[in-house]
This record gives C-alpha cells, structure tokens and sequence, in this order.
C-alpha cells in the first residue's frame, strides 16, 4: 500500500467529511484523517435539531447530519483514518501519528478542517475538578452518557451555553443558573426561551467571581457587573453547585496551517487569527486548503459549505470534475450567502469579506 | 528632523547587542540599541541555553567562555531579573571507545587550560543521570556548566541598560550605515538618521549584509539548528546534556560518514530541562540559507538520536519544534573588535552555537575596548 493522496484532509468534522465527499465523488484518491475514535467532530454531540434555513437541514439533529455525511463518505470509498493525528506539515508532506506509528504522507492537494477549541477563562478556582468546558460537558452526556453533575452553573449565553444547559436538564441535571457577562443574551431567542421555561434563571451582567470547594468545586461566587464589567460593591451570591460549564467561546484550531507557513489575519468577529484564504479556499500558500472552524468560528452548516468549496476546488486543480467546477463552486457559494445573512449572519458574512479582500492584496504584494 | 547623537549605537537585540548595550552604558557611555523587530526575536529566541564550557576547543575559545562563566557569576545579582541561570553542571555522553578516545584527549588539553573535567564509566554517569542508556561507554562532567533562560537573558540585559541610561528601539530597522570620509558615524533608519561615535553591528548572522555596502565582507553564515520541545515534566534531566557526536558535528563534520542521515543533518544531542519543566531537545546543523523551517527529516532524527541516549524520553510528548540559525564562521571563533581599514565600526557577531554562553564576555569586551 503505498502512502500517496491527491487530496488528505486533516479533521473528520462537517467541513472535513462535506470536503471529502466532494473531492471523491469527482474521482480524487482522497483520505481524512482524524484523531477521534469516531468520526464526525462536534456533529456527534449536538442531539438538538439544527438551527438555519430548512435548506440547511434546519431541524434534523446534528447526529443525523454527521450519519448522513458518513455514509456517503463510505459510499464514495474516501478513506477515513481514526486514533491518528496530524502533527506536521512539510511542504506536500503530511506527518501523522496512528496507532502510536509515525507515518509520512505525500498528498497533492490538503485540505485543514480541524476545527476550533473551547476558550478558557481564568478565576480563582477554575483549576478545581468539576470546573469543565461545554463542550466536554456535551461529550460526557451525548456521547459517553455520563452526567458530570447534579447542581450546574453555565458561565456564557452563546448558542453554545444556552444548548449545552438545555442539554443538562434533558439528562436529569439541574441547572442552577446561566451567567452572562453582557448586558444581553449571545445566542438565539429560541434556545434561550427553552430553559427559561424550564425555569433556569439567566442572569445578564453578572460573572463568577469565584469557585471554592476542598478537592472538588462546591460552590461559587457571582458578582454583579457595571457597563464596564466592574464588580458591583456588595453585588455577591453564592450558589452552592457541583460542576461549572464554561461556555465563553471557541479559538479556531490553526496550528497546523501556521506551521506550513500560511499567511494569517487577525479577525476577533471569527475568534482570533485565521488563515487568509481565497474564494476557492485556498490559503495563501500553493495547494493547502483550509475549511470550518478553522477559518473562524461559526457554525456546521457553513462549515459544510466551506469543505464543499474546498474539495471541489481541489479536486479541479487537479483535474477532477474540471469542467463543472465553477458551476459547482458558484451554488455553494449562493447557498454560503444565505447561511450568513440575517442580523446573526451579517457580521460574519462582513469579516469574511475582509479576509477574502485581505487575501487578494496578499496575492499582489507577491508579484 | 533634529539631530539624534549618541556615544554608541549597537545594531541588533540579541543577547550579543543586549550585553553590548547593558555593559556600556553602565559603564557610563550613551547607548542607543536598534532592532529591528523586537527583543530576541532573531536567533537568541530560538536556541537552547547551555554555558557549557566542556564543548569549547581548548585555546581563545575557552579561554572566552571561562572568562564569560565568571561573568555570569555576578551577573544573576546585577541584572536584577530572573534569567533562570542554574549552574547544574554538564555532561557529554560517550557511545563506545572511539569517541571515548577522542573525548579523553579533548579533556587533557582542557585540564591544561585549567578546566577540570571528569571521565565517568556508565555505571558512574547513570548513577548522576538517570535517563542515560545502560549501553553506553560513560560521559564526562563538569561543575563549571550551567544553565540559563536565552530571552529572559536578552530581556535581562536591556532592561538594566535601559536603568543605566541607554536608549532600546525595538520595532526600529537599521537601513543603512553612514561613512563620513572613511569613518563610520551613524546609522539611517526609517525614524530618522541617528549619529554616533562608534558602530557595534551585533545583528547576528544579519551582520554580513550591513557591513557589506562598505566593503566589508564577513564569513558568517547562517547554520540552522531544530529543536524538539516536550510537555513540562517532573525533573528528569539534571545536567545540561551533549553527546560527543555534538563535538564532531560542530567542529569536524567532514569526519562524519555523509551516507547516514544523522550525519548529513549534523545530528549532535543537546538536551536541557528548562525552568517550567519542559525539555528541549536538538538538534541539527544544517546550511540552508536563511529559512526558519523545521523539517520532517530533521526533526525524526533528533528524536531517534535522542531516543537512543536516553530512552526514558521515547514516551514523553512533544509540544511543537523550532528552527534557530546560529552565526557560523569557519573558523569556529566569533568576530569581536573593530573592523580593519574602516574607523568606527566594530563587530560582534559569529558567535555559532555559543552565543549565549559568550554573550557577557562579548559585551564586556566591547564596552573596555570603547571606554
Ligand atoms: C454545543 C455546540 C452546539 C452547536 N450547535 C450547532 C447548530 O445547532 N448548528 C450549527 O450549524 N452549528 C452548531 N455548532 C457549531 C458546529 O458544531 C461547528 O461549527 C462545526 O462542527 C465546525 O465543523 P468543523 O468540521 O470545522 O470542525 P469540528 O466539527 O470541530 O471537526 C474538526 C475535527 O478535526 C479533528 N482534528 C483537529 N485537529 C486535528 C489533527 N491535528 N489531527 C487529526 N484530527 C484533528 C477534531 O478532533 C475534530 O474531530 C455547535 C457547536 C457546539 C460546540
Ligand atoms: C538550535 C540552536 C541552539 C543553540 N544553543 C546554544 C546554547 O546552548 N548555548 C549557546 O551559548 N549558544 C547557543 N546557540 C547559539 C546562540 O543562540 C547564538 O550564538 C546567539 O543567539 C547569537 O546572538 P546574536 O545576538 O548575535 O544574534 P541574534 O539573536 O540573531 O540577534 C541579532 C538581532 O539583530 C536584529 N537585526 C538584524 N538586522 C537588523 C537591522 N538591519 N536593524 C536592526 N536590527 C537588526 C535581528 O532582528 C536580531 O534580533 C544556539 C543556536 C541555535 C540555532
């Protein structure tokens, strides 16, 4: 068996697995390579039905999407890597680790689709056992079916906070409080009017001063913000909890795409430093790809889209489904427009319009 | 634009320029350093921080380097900043007879220029390191190595220059050097031009370019050196840790068999554990111009190499690699002193692998020679 690719994808996510349905249904010798026991990165975990358009598969739970995605991937005879990780990237070489063995790749086209990470924020106590991402709050419950908790507080009212409490209370925990900074509610109306019902307070402008507990967090201190985000003197409560999710937010995965060298812009709208790429996906460095969360924080349905892009892309750089490649390209890109209109859509359609911009002039300082 | 006039203006923020700047405006000159993008940004950011005197050749090299250990003696108290210096002692590991014999001949020639180093049989060497492999000849040892933090070293020294009066500009580019008659007194850069009485052109393996609209034409070139970093770990390596091959690949490398890889990269062990408990584990010389890149072949057969050393290390993590580029001569020995046939201009750079642990010698040198 030899270890040479057109295209190898790094990450097995909505971007990652869209991308390489793509890149094979065009007849490309493609591979995705991820580092989880099962494929389908955040997909597996959301059991809430979709938000989006119904083009979007709005109301089809996440699960069901990463299913799909699979089946197809398996149909079309993409190879999937499991337990291995990409670790470098050297000019067309890929590095990875599986099953403890170092393997070195030689692909034509690659394709980062790795996602983003859970941000941390630090308060006395934050290193105490039971203070967790959501995220990994949602994997305990959706996908190891293990409660992390009886007695929560969730610090973060991004859809993130607002479906990950949801998410608790359905597994029989309860939800103690949810804790904004801002002065308003991040996520959609919809997640946030499903646990108010449920009874969960949501307290706007307030933060956690503190978690104390002796080998385990037992409770916490909530302060009271000003418009500033200054504590309000005399503005405590004490919750007595047993686990604290923070959901303040997710940082694109870009380490890999800095180590080849891809030239990157800092946009805080998409959470952080981001790789510079093209209407095709394309970083600035010849033949590496990027799409999803990668690209800036956002959701499955336009990481879907972007892998799509990507992989069409790729695959016609090499050759593969040529011909229909614009036409192609142009539907998903129509499809991507939609995605990111509408009050929430409209800041991220506007910074992703700066990078591509940002990435034209890149292109003519190099000539 | 008015007229900016200094004693001294050093080119460069490595630990070469920050010595220079630090031991000459304490001794009273006006100092202006310019780098151009920020404090040991070039190859005092990506290097290890051995002071390790045992790798020296016997003669004006370790002669500089013991000169510049006692300086580090004092330093720790001047600076005033934790330079994480630890003087832990190093080791040079021995794989069979043939460098046994090479090594033992570099230590005579070292206890005649008063550097005392010890030859330990494996039993003896594990007994003080653990991590050594048992199938190994032994190692030598020698107190007078340490240890120290590379950027908080830079940033040590410029901060105490800037107590002592000098002038830091980081983020400022020098474009060019200003000759008057023959004579160097000044520096252009995009904020202006700035004048001076002498020129120190520490700007490391970037010095050759700067000197070279003058005439002047520097061998140094830059010779790249990658670097594995592991997760912080409980204290696993005590001493500051060379193989002989080091020596053989830093000072004679047409020796080496060109065939194997390890050789053609110049593979040579140095593994240090820092002060938050990651080790730092390298590298290789390579010559491939000015690029920055770690490669995948560079990096296997650093971790091969180090694997077969010390084998505890095959199960610990690595967290991301570096490149560094140290400045090579040929010769193995820096450049420090004024340039000949051009007043005004002095050089201090070239240092290779040994920057760091000449740094204050350099800076000290430089500062008597200006007073
Ligand atoms: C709680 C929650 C709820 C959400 N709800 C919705 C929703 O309702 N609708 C919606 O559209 N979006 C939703 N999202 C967002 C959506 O999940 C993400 O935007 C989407 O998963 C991003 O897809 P991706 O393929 O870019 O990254 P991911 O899904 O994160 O996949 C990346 C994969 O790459 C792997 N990987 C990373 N680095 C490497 C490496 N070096 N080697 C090998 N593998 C690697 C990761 O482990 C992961 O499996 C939600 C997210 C969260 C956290
Ligand atoms: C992998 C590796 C390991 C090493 N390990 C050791 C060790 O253990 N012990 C040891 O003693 N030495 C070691 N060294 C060597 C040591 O790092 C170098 O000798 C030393 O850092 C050189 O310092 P410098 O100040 O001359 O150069 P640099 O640190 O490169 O400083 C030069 C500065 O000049 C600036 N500059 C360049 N051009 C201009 C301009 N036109 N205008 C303004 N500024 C400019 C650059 O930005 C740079 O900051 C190692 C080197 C490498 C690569």
């Amino acid at each position: 068996m030899t270890n040479n690719y057109d295209i190898v994808i790094a990450g097995a996510g909505p971007a990652g697995l869209a991308a390489a349905v793509e890149a094979a249904r065009r007849g490309a010798r493609t591979l995705v390579v991820d580092e989880n026991t099962k494929p389908g990165g955040q997909l597996f975990k959301q059991i809430h039905k979709f938000f989006g358009s119904h083009e979007h598969k709005a109301g089809v739970r996440g699960f069901a999407i990463g299913e799909k995605l699979l089946a197809e991937a398996a149909e079309l005879g993409v190879e999937v890597w499991l337990n291995s990780v990409v670790w470098g990237l050297f000019a067309n070489k890929v590095a990875v680790v599986r099953g403890g063995e170092q393997i070195t790749l030689a692909a034509k086209k690659i394709i980062l689709a790795t996602g983003a990470s859970e941000n941390a924020v630090a308060f006395p106590g934050a290193a105490l056992p039971g203070v967790m991402g959501a995220g990994a709050i949602q994997t305990m419950i959706n996908v190891h079916r293990v409660l992390p908790g009886k007695r929560v507080v969730m610090l973060g009212s991004g859809n993130v906070g607002l479906i990950v409490a949801y998410q608790l209370l359905q597994a029989g925990a309860e939800v103690v409080a949810l804790v904004e900074a801002a002065s308003a509610i991040g996520g959609y109306g919809v997640h946030a009017a499903k646990i108010r019902r449920a009874g969960v307070p949501i307290l706007v402008g307030t933060t956690i001063a503190r978690a104390f507990g002796r080998g385990q967090v037992e409770g916490v201190v909530l302060a009271k913000l000003d418009e500033s985000f200054q504590p309000v003197p005399g503005g405590e409560t004490t919750l007595a909890i047993d686990t604290v999710g923070i959901a303040v937010g997710l940082t694109p995965l870009t380490e890999l795409a800095w180590m080849a060298g891809c030239q990157f812009v800092f946009s805080p709208r998409l959470g952080g430093h981001v790789p510079l790429h093209d209407a095709d996906m394309e970083t600035t460095l010849s033949g590496v790809y990027v799409a999803g969360d990668i690209t800036g924080v956002e959701e499955a349905s336009t990481a879907m889209e972007e892998g799509r892009l990507a992989g069409i892309a790729a695959a016609a750089a090499l050759g593969y489904g040529a011909a229909a490649a614009e036409a192609d390209k142009a539907a998903v890109r129509s499809r991507m427009d939609v995605l990111r209109s509408g009050p929430f859509g409209l800041g991220r359609r506007t910074a992703k319009a700066e990078i591509l911009a940002q990435r034209k002039e890149a292109a003519s300082c190099r000539e | 634009m008015n007229k900016q006039t200094f004693d001294i203006a050093v080119i460069g923020g490595g630990v070469i320029g920050t010595a220079v700047a630090y031991y000459a405006a304490k001794a009273g000159r006006s100092v202006v350093l310019l780098e151009k993008d920020h404090i040991a940004a070039g190859t005092s950011g990506a290097c290890d921080g051995f002071i390790i005197m045992q790798s020296k050749n016997p003669g004006p090299h370790l002669e500089l380097a013991m000169e510049s250990a006692a300086l580090y003696r004092d330093l720790v108290a001047e600076l005033d900043y934790d330079i994480e210096y630890q003087p832990k002692g190093g080791m040079i590991i021995i794989e069979n007879d043939t460098q046994a014999a090479l090594m033992q001949s570099h230590v005579a020639k070292q206890a005649a220029s008063g550097l005392k180093v010890d030859i330990l049989p494996i039993d003896e060497a594990r007994r003080r390191e653990l991590a050594l492999a048992p199938d190994l000849w032994g190692a030598t040892y020698c107190a007078a190595d340490a240890q120290v933090n590379p950027v908080r070293l830079a940033q040590g020294f410029s901060r105490a220059a800037r107590r002592h009066g000098a002038d830091l500009r980081p983020g400022t580019a020098v474009t060019g050097l200003i000759a008057d008659r023959g004579r160097v007194c000044g520096v252009t850069t995009a904020a202006g031009d700035i004048y001076c009485q002498y020129v120190v052109a520490a700007a490391g393996i970037w010095t050759p370019g700067l000197v070279r609209p003058l005439g002047l034409d520097l061998p140094i070139k830059p010779r790249r050196g990658q670097i594995l970093v592991t997760e912080p770990l409980p204290p696993t390596i005590r001493h500051v840790l060379l193989c002989a091959c080091y020596l053989v690949a830093k000072y004679r490398p047409q020796d080496l068999d060109p065939i194997e890889r390890h050789n053609r990269l110049g593979v040579g062990l140095a593994v240090e554990q820092t002060a938050d408990g990651g080790l730092l584990i390298g590298s290789t010389r390579e010559f491939a111009g000015f690029d920055r890149a770690t490669t995948l072949a560079g990096l296997e057969a650093v971790a091969a190499h180090a694997r077969r050393l010390l084998p505890a290390l095959a199960s610990v993590n690595i967290i991301r690699s570096f490149a560094g580029l140290r400045p090579y001569t040929p010769d193995g020995l820096p450049v420090i002193g004024p340039a000949a046939d051009i007043p005004g201009l002095i050089i201090a750079a070239g240092h290779e692998g040994d920057g760091i642990a000449l740094s204050p010698v350099t800076g000290r040198r430089i500062a008597d020679l200006l007073k």
